[in-house]
């Protein structure tokens, strides 16, 4: 009875909301729907339909997980600062960037096994039916701590909305220490990703200590970004309350954040430019174009100055405390991020290739495909579950309301 | 009758054969020689008892065995001044070493069925020829020997056959000759091809 | 503030069940609350279970076949039976697909003489036929670098020189291959270990066990490894029907495959094909253990080097000048 309560209440906030909120979804859906019809299309003919090839064997789909698997990790790390500078209800906070975080994660692991070659055969990776290569395959640790994250952002949330849903109270002591767990298990998502092309000998541009760091500071800007925005939409349509100041802090962090990225980028530019071996190849290939060849030049610039841009935005406070301003730079953000992060991290570690030779890479139309039908997907899981976990969280979605909604739908008077 | 006939070839026979080897003796500046009239029994290789699998020795066929023409019954003589004007043999290009070396620095003058003696007399057949390569070109035949020059085939472990140094160079001309080389890699679709495609 | 807000911040606080948990329906606890049900987590797993069936275009055994180095004989018997079907149906030919376990006290290594190397490609070309590599697109083990006299620049190299004849004056040639690395990047990073190194050296892959996610392309320091990005194209007259498992046997789509040395060739003894085709002789292969095969003398007695020495790849590839 009360399950099937949850579940009819659940459906019909689903599809219930303002006339947005339809276009949305069906966007949405649409896209879904072209991006699958683009993997068939990917099963039937092999990869042979993107763009890669032995000399750039790694690409969009990968670039595009490097990105999200910063995404998810920095939505659960705002937990740290939150609870620092006491953004108010932490719990809110939190469960908010969970669900973005299992968003980020959905779409993670749908763009892994996009990439993947042989899809039938991702059951080679559990460990006992399969193999895992553990402990020297990095990507196989990266399995594990994916689905490690997955786990606790699913339970954590789901225990305490359970809770809420039940009117019951949480308990605390049960539950913190798996928040506390998330907090370095975020850290060691990224970090181990980031350790997936650091620990390759062949690829000069990756194989610096300089990586691991950069995707943590890159993490820390592209997240928030996204968190501040999630954010607005969430308490403009909804009963959700989140302070401005909070927003600001925010801000104010990913400002630190960007600055650290920013260094980061100048050491490394220093670091080649200055000793000017071989190992500056990639980077000059990304940054001016090699041997004539420099399809990214455009954007990686396009990055660059959109990331100095909304540095600064957040840097003063006035432009951080007007919403306009604000707004535009975390979308500067995000874009410059995403650009720099995903593509322009993945494809110039391939190039040149190991035996010298320039060879570049384009995504393909039906890789974009695929990938906006994988974002498309990942938005939709996020948008379900916030239509589900906010009215829990500020008490409109409750057993009890559920209850005896559905006994009046039934006729039957309360 | 045939019997007599046949002592009287044989007896004549012998007589030529002493009237070469007593000119040979006289030629002008000519070493002591001996009577290679004869084919040995063996030849063994520079190490003693050890032999190399090689192929048969590339040979052309149409002027072989050389003593047909260059043995006793043709009795061409001995001319060891270098030249030109090889009657017969014009279709060489000898392009070997320059002027440091021609055909009877290689050839036995006086049995052309052989090669060069080795230092202590023995003559070097054609199916040895590494050996006479080896005189000059001792380091590159070391190397042979250990399979660091040249070509092998055949099994890593167990019977292999080592490539004549005439089956890659020719003697006369022994500088390998360019060789055209077969296709290039295709190129990877570049991102216009790719789109195109598409 | 909502009285939810409230009672959170309060919970916080003071993280022990509050006595508020009066007043409420009877809930059913949450163990009930939790458990899916089971009809539904079989839906599930079923539907994902013929999802990648139907994905894989592949027979039910071939879905479930194990790893190599996991199976028992009788498993790996019948997969070469099942394999044997396969290529005769689809070539036409007889195949064998050996599974030759290597010979006790071999370690195998490649010499390549630098000085003779004439870059004419026929190596290349042998290693596609014997090897059955795809002809479209176009998969080649080898690549044969130019360079120009004076250094060694892999940036300044050219692998698509087409001159009439060669060798050509000012440049010299460098083929480079799988180096078969004891240190190999490569087979660490493998998620599912379906590529290793073979006691007696060689790296293999098993390729019904790879996933195709491409982890050790990006870890090859050497360009040793190719993706067939779509089904592999041999023509049936140039098929090569003596092959090993983990060797020449024909690839399918979506897999990684690299040079073997000859995996089919060596372990019965034979030299390696580019070895044999090589027309000046500038290929050496043997046992690196046995002190008298041509590899250990090249060793010894010639002044060898191997590529990125530093990157402690370790290759069993050496590089030497004869003269």
């Amino acid at each position: 009875m009360e399950r099937s309560g949850f579940l009819v209440q659940a459906v019909k906030r689903l599809v219930t909301g303002p006339p947005v909120y339809y276009v949305w979804v069906l966007v949405l859906m649409a896209l879904a729907a072209a991006g699958v019809t683009a993997y068939t299309k990917q099963v039937e003919q092999g990869l042979i339909i993107t763009g890669m090839t032995s000399y750039v064997s790694w690409g969009f789909y990968i670039g595009n997980f490097t990105f999200l698997v910063g995404v998810a990790a920095a939505a659960v790390l705002l937990i740290i600062p939150a609870y620092l500078y006491e953004f108010g209800p932490i719990k809110e906070i939190v469960i908010v960037g969970e669900a973005l975080a299992v968003s980020a994660l959905a779409m993670c692991m749908m763009f892994v096994t996009a990439d993947l070659g042989r899809p039938d055969r991702i059951w080679h990776l559990l460990p006992g039916l399969g193999i895992l290569n553990l402990p020297s395959s990095m990507l196989g640790w990266d399995i594990v701590v994916l689905n490690g994250y997955m786990f606790l952002n699913l339970f954590i949330p789901g225990y305490l909305l359970s809770k809420a849903y039940r009117n019951e109270q949480a308990n605390m002591r049960f539950i913190w220490p798996f928040i506390l767990l998330s907090i370095p298990w975020a850290v060691s998502i990224h970090t181990v990703t980031a350790f997936i092309y650091n620990g390759l000998v062949a690829r000069p541009f990756w194989n610096a200590s300089i990586l691991a760091p950069r995707f943590l500071a890159s993490a820390f800007c592209s997240g928030p970004a996204l968190i501040i925005i999630v954010y607005q939409i969430v308490r403009r349509y909804t009963r959700f309350h989140v302070r401005d100041e909070a927003l600001f802090k925010i801000a104010e962090m990913i400002s630190v954040a960007m600055a650290v990225n920013l260094f980061l980028l100048a050491a490394e530019f220093f670091k080649e430019l200055y000793s000017d071996t071989h190992h500056l190849s990639p980077l000059k290939y990304l940054y001016l174009g090699l041997h004539g060849k420099g399809v990214f030049v455009p954007w990686i610039w396009t990055a660059l100055v959109f990331n100095v841009i909304a540095f600064v935005i957040f840097l003063i406070p006035a432009t951080r405390k007007n919403f306009a301003t604000l707004n535009l730079g975390c979308v500067l953000i995000i874009v410059g991020i995403w650009i720099e992060k995903g593509i322009g991290l993945i494809v110039p570690g391939f190039i040149p290739a190991p035996l010298g030779e320039v060879w570049e890479y384009i995504p393909t139309g039906l890789e974009i495909l695929v990938s906006l039908g994988v974002w498309a997907i990942g938005f939709l899981i996020f948008t379900i579950l916030l239509k589900i976990i906010i009215p829990i969280e500020t008490g409109e979605f409750t057993k009890v309301r559920a209850a005896a909604a559905s006994l009046q739908h039934m006729g039957v008077r309360s | 009758m045939k019997g007599s006939v046949g002592i009287v070839k044989v007896v004549f026979l012998m007589l030529a054969v002493a009237c070469v080897a007593v000119l040979q003796s006289w030629a002008p500046g000519r070493a002591q020689t001996r009577d290679y009239g004869r084919l040995p029994d063996q030849e063994p290789a520079v190490d003693a008892g050890r032999e190399f699998p090689v192929p048969f020795a590339p040979l052309p066929k149409t002027i072989t065995p050389c003593r047909a023409c260059h043995g006793p019954e043709k009795d061409f003589p001995i001319n060891v001044t270098r030249r030109e004007d090889l009657l017969v043999h014009r279709n060489i290009q000898l392009n070997h070493g320059g002027v440091r070396v021609w055909c009877l620095d290689c050839h036995h003058p006086e049995n052309r069925n052989f090669l060069l003696p080795l230092s202590d007399g023995r003559p070097i057949t054609f199916e040895r020829s590494y050996l006479l390569c080896g005189k000059c070109h001792g380091t590159i035949f070391r190397d042979w020997r250990n399979g660091i020059h040249g070509k092998r085939t055949g099994y890593w472990n167990g019977e292999k056959t080592y490539y004549l140094c005439v089956s890659c160079h020719n003697p006369h001309s022994p500088k390998f000759k360019p060789l055209e080389p077969m296709p290039p890699p295709h190129k990877p679709w570049t991102p216009k091809e790719k789109q195109a495609r598409h | 503030m909502s009285e939810r807000e409230v009672r959170n911040k309060e919970s916080l606080a003071n993280p022990e069940p509050g006595p508020d948990r009066a007043n409420l329906p009877e809930s059913a606890g949450p163990a009930q609350e939790n458990l899916l049900p089971n009809r539904r987590t079989f839906l599930a797993a079923a539907t994902s279970l013929f999802g990648m069936m139907a994905v894989s275009s592949c027979s039910w055994q071939e879905f479930f076949q194990n790893h190599f180095k996991r199976m028992s004989k009788k498993e790996i018997d019948e997969t070469i039976e099942r394999l044997r079907t396969e290529y005769r149906a689809k070539y036409g030919k007889d195949f064998t697909v050996g599974t030759e376990a290597p010979i006790d006290g071999t370690l195998f290594g490649y010499g390549l003489d630098i000085q003779r190397c004439i870059g004419c490609r026929r190596c290349v070309y042998a290693c596609v036929e014997e090897n059955n590599q795809s002809r479209n697109p176009q998969i080649h083990y080898i690549r044969v670098l130019r360079f120009r006299d004076g250094n060694m620049d892999l940036e300044e190299s050219d692998i698509y020189y087409n001159p009439e004849e060669v060798p050509e004056k000012g440049y010299y040639y460098m083929p480079v291959q799988c180096q078969h690395c004891a240190n190999a990047p490569c087979t660490k990073v493998c998620p599912v270990r379906a590529t290793w190194t073979e006691p007696d050296g060689i790296v293999v892959v098993d390729y019904n066990w790879c996933i195709g996610c491409r982890y050790c392309m990006a870890a090859c320091p050497y360009m040793g490894r190719w993706f067939n990005f779509t089904d592999p194209v041999i023509p049936a007259g140039e098929v090569n029907p003596e092959t090993h498992y983990l060797g020449n046997r024909p690839r399918m789509r979506n897999v990684v495959e690299k040079c073997t040395f000859c995996i089919q060739r060596v372990r019965v003894g034979k030299y390696p094909k580019c070895v044999e085709v090589c027309p000046v002789g500038a290929r050496k292969f043997g046992n690196l253990l046995d002190p008298n095969s041509e590899i250990s003398v090249i060793i010894r007695t010639k002044r060898v080097f191997r590529l990125k020495e530093d990157l402690n790849t370790q290759p069993k590839f050496y590089y030497f000048f004869a003269t």
